[in-house]
């Protein structure tokens, strides 16, 4: 905390924000329960960084990235882009605050309106605030250069555009008002495997040459490995772990993350016929109905095997046998291991590690992953 | 001209314009006066004189269409331009907004659609009195709440599109993305419905004349000239007939030219080879 006032705030911060969505009753139907798709999370992106969200559907991701724009306005909790609290400031500011702070979404079809040139889409966010002038043109066409786009196509229609293309024309219209920060929503998840690298090698060329913040949200640990500098794993609604990238991958402290490294597809034939172990999780739990204690403990491998140790106090839940810790405490974020943070009561340290994560970690090894330069 | 290769709606242009110029130019091309009488040469039927005969009256049949289609096209484009915004704007407001808006505004729409809306256009002609304007006002306020509906549930199936999503992540305002983004994202649809409803606001009129309710005689329209015609049908079809006919192509037109607007005004349909007017 001492050397907050020296160093430049963080491009984005979100604390403690949460977001309960509620369905209003009717005349003939009763309120819905309330359901909260993000729980008290905490995280900063500094400058030039790109965080990773890895969680399943459900798990409240994508609420959390809008969160970040309020196009969901949070229930509680703050915003603060480049360490100016922007949670309940007024319209006007909050349209100098979009400028800094854009975004790409999963959906290279839908996100673009059909019935508009691309052209006109990319120049929509100058106009809009304001900033559109005789260099207009010339903007547009630089940001439809710099992203791979050809400037002579800026008056042709959505349609007339492949997948991968059009996924540029969201990134150009992104990059128009020159933000500081981009939440990428699962940006490549709707593309062909071929596309996707090519997506993401523009993602961090960009990111290079202008120094921008990415909040980048995948479903899985493949693709947030190649663009993050720090992952942070999200299950229903609370960030269950947060670490470096390396570290994440090398030495996963929480049963889900190393559940999802269990899932993570290996491309490499001979390794990936050396696969043995799987980690069966069933379906994510429901977001209206959290379970008490730990949120995970439904699904988690590690508290049947630390239950079964012994050692622990233990309950039976159901057909399980589980320590009790993990039934009646809510496990908050704490440190563990450096900056690296998990929110487990029993974590994967190295010292401790189960053989579950022993061999999962064995199984996807350890393939040499490029570095990226902050 | 892509609009042109679509052969419905080149035809229903087609007709539309031939009736616009005869509505147009009706005192050029009518023979005679719709109103001039001619009671030596009652229900004649049809000569070099007279075309399609003359009623009851002696009035000329075909001088009668001839202006007609004047009245006729006058409630057409009335009830569509009147129902059309109206409708719209409720509509667009009611499922953009949601909330109570939507509530209360879909209430009354339901309550207006549960009454047939040719008894609401009768009541509204009881109470006021028959007249054109009146017609016109009554036949629009029938078809408003069905714009409306059409209206709100398309724009209730773009409000979840990511595009609007991404419209309010580059800040844009939300009356800005309603009309920029949603409204003619909607119009498909709600243009069909539009130039339909310009086709039954035809009947409507005809079916109000013909009831005594509508324009007043003597004045040509053409649910008047059937009106006229109904007593002698056995004797002389040709009076009402030709009136139907005239109402049946008006019709037909519209319906065509409504279907060629569905499938022109869809993007995804332009085959042209990139520049679109």
């Amino acid at each position: 905390m001492s050397d907050t006032l020296s160093a430049p705030p963080p491009a984005l911060e979100l604390v403690d924000a949460t977001r309960v969505f509620t369905r209003r009753g009717g005349l003939f139907k009763k309120a819905g329960k309330a359901v909260r798709a993000v729980d008290g999370v905490s995280l900063t992106i500094r400058a030039g960084e790109t965080l990773g969200l890895v969680g399943e559907s459900g798990s409240g991701k994508s609420t959390l990235g809008r969160l970040a724009l309020r196009l969901v306005e949070p229930t509680s909790g703050r915003l603060l882009v480049d360490g100016r609290d922007v949670t309940g400031v007024s319209k006007a500011e909050m349209q100098a605050m979009r400028r800094d702070i854009q975004m790409v979404f999963q959906d290279p079809y839908g996100s673009l309106d059909p019935r508009v040139t691309i052209g006109q889409s990319i120049a929509e966010p100058l106009k809009v605030h304001g900033l559109w002038d005789g260099d207009g043109p010339q903007k547009v066409a630089g940001v439809m250069s710099l992203v791979g786009l050809d400037p002579s196509r800026a008056d042709r229609y959505p349609h007339q555009f492949s997948g991968g293309q059009r996924q540029r024309i969201g990134i150009a219209r992104a990059l128009t008002l020159d933000p500081k920060i981009l939440v990428l929503d699962e940006p490549v998840s709707a593309l062909d495997v071929s596309i996707q690298a090519q997506i993401i090698n523009l993602l961090q060329r960009i990111q290079r040459e202008r120094g921008l913040s990415y909040l980048f949200i995948a479903h899985d640990l493949a693709v947030v490995r190649h663009v993050s500098h720090r992952i942070a794993v999200m299950y229903l609604g609370k960030v269950v772990e947060m670490a470096e990238r390396d570290n994440l991958y090398r030495r996963p402290l929480h049963p889900y993350t190393v559940s999802l490294l269990a899932a993570v597809p290996i491309a490499d034939v001979r390794m990936r016929n050396r696969r043995r172990t799987s980690v069966t999780m069933g379906e994510i739990g429901s977001a209206t109905n959290v379970p008490p204690g730990c949120r995970f403990h439904p699904r988690c491998y590690r508290a049947r095997l630390v239950a079964a140790a012994g050692g622990v106090p233990t309950e039976r839940s159901g057909d399980a046998l589980l320590p009790r810790a993990c039934l009646i405490d809510q496990p908050e974020l704490r440190a563990c291991g450096g900056a690296d943070q998990v929110a487990c009561h029993f974590p994967e340290t190295p010292e401790t590690r189960s053989e579950v994560a022993t061999a999962v970690l064995q199984d996807i090894g350890y393939p040499p992953i490029r570095p990226i330069p902050l | 001209m892509r609009y042109f290769r679509h052969p419905g709606f080149l035809i229903g242009v087609i007709l539309l314009t031939l009736l616009l110029i005869v509505a147009v130019a009706a005192p050029w091309i009518a023979p005679m006066s719709p109103l001039e009488t001619d009671l030596a040469n009652t229900l004649a039927p049809p000569s070099a004189a007279h075309l399609l005969g003359t009623d009851q009256f002696g009035r000329d049949v075909l001088s009668r269409l001839i202006w007609g289609t004047r009245i006729s096209l006058q409630v057409a484009v009335a009830v569509m331009a009147l129902s059309l915004s109206l409708g719209m704007v409720i509509g667009a407001v009611a499922g953009f907004f949601g909330g109570w808006v939507e509530r209360v505004t879909v209430s009354i729409i339901d309550i207006l659609l549960a009454f047939p809306g040719f008894l609401l256009a009768l009541a509204l002609v009881a109470a006021r009195g028959s007249s054109l304007e009146t017609v016109i006002i009554a036949v629009a306020l029938a078809f408003t709440p069905r714009v409306a509906a059409v209206m709100r549930a398309v724009v209730l199936t773009i409000k979840p599109r990511t595009y609007v999503e991404a419209s309010r992540a580059i800040g844009m305002g939300t009356m800005r993305l309603l009309f920029l983004h949603v409204v003619p994202n909607s119009l498909p649809p709600v243009i069909v419905v539009a130039t339909v409803s310009a086709a039954t606001a035809i009947l409507a009129e005809a079916g109000l004349s013909f009831l005594g309710l509508g324009v007043q005689p003597p004045a040509p329209t053409w649910g008047n000239v059937i009106a006229d015609g109904q007593s002698f049908l056995a004797s002389n079809p040709l009076i009402s007939l030709s009136a139907g006919i005239c109402i049946a192509v008006m019709v037909v037109a519209l319906n065509l030219l409504g279907d060629g607007l569905r499938d022109t005004l869809d993007p995804q349909m332009r085959r042209s080879s990139g520049r679109v007017l």
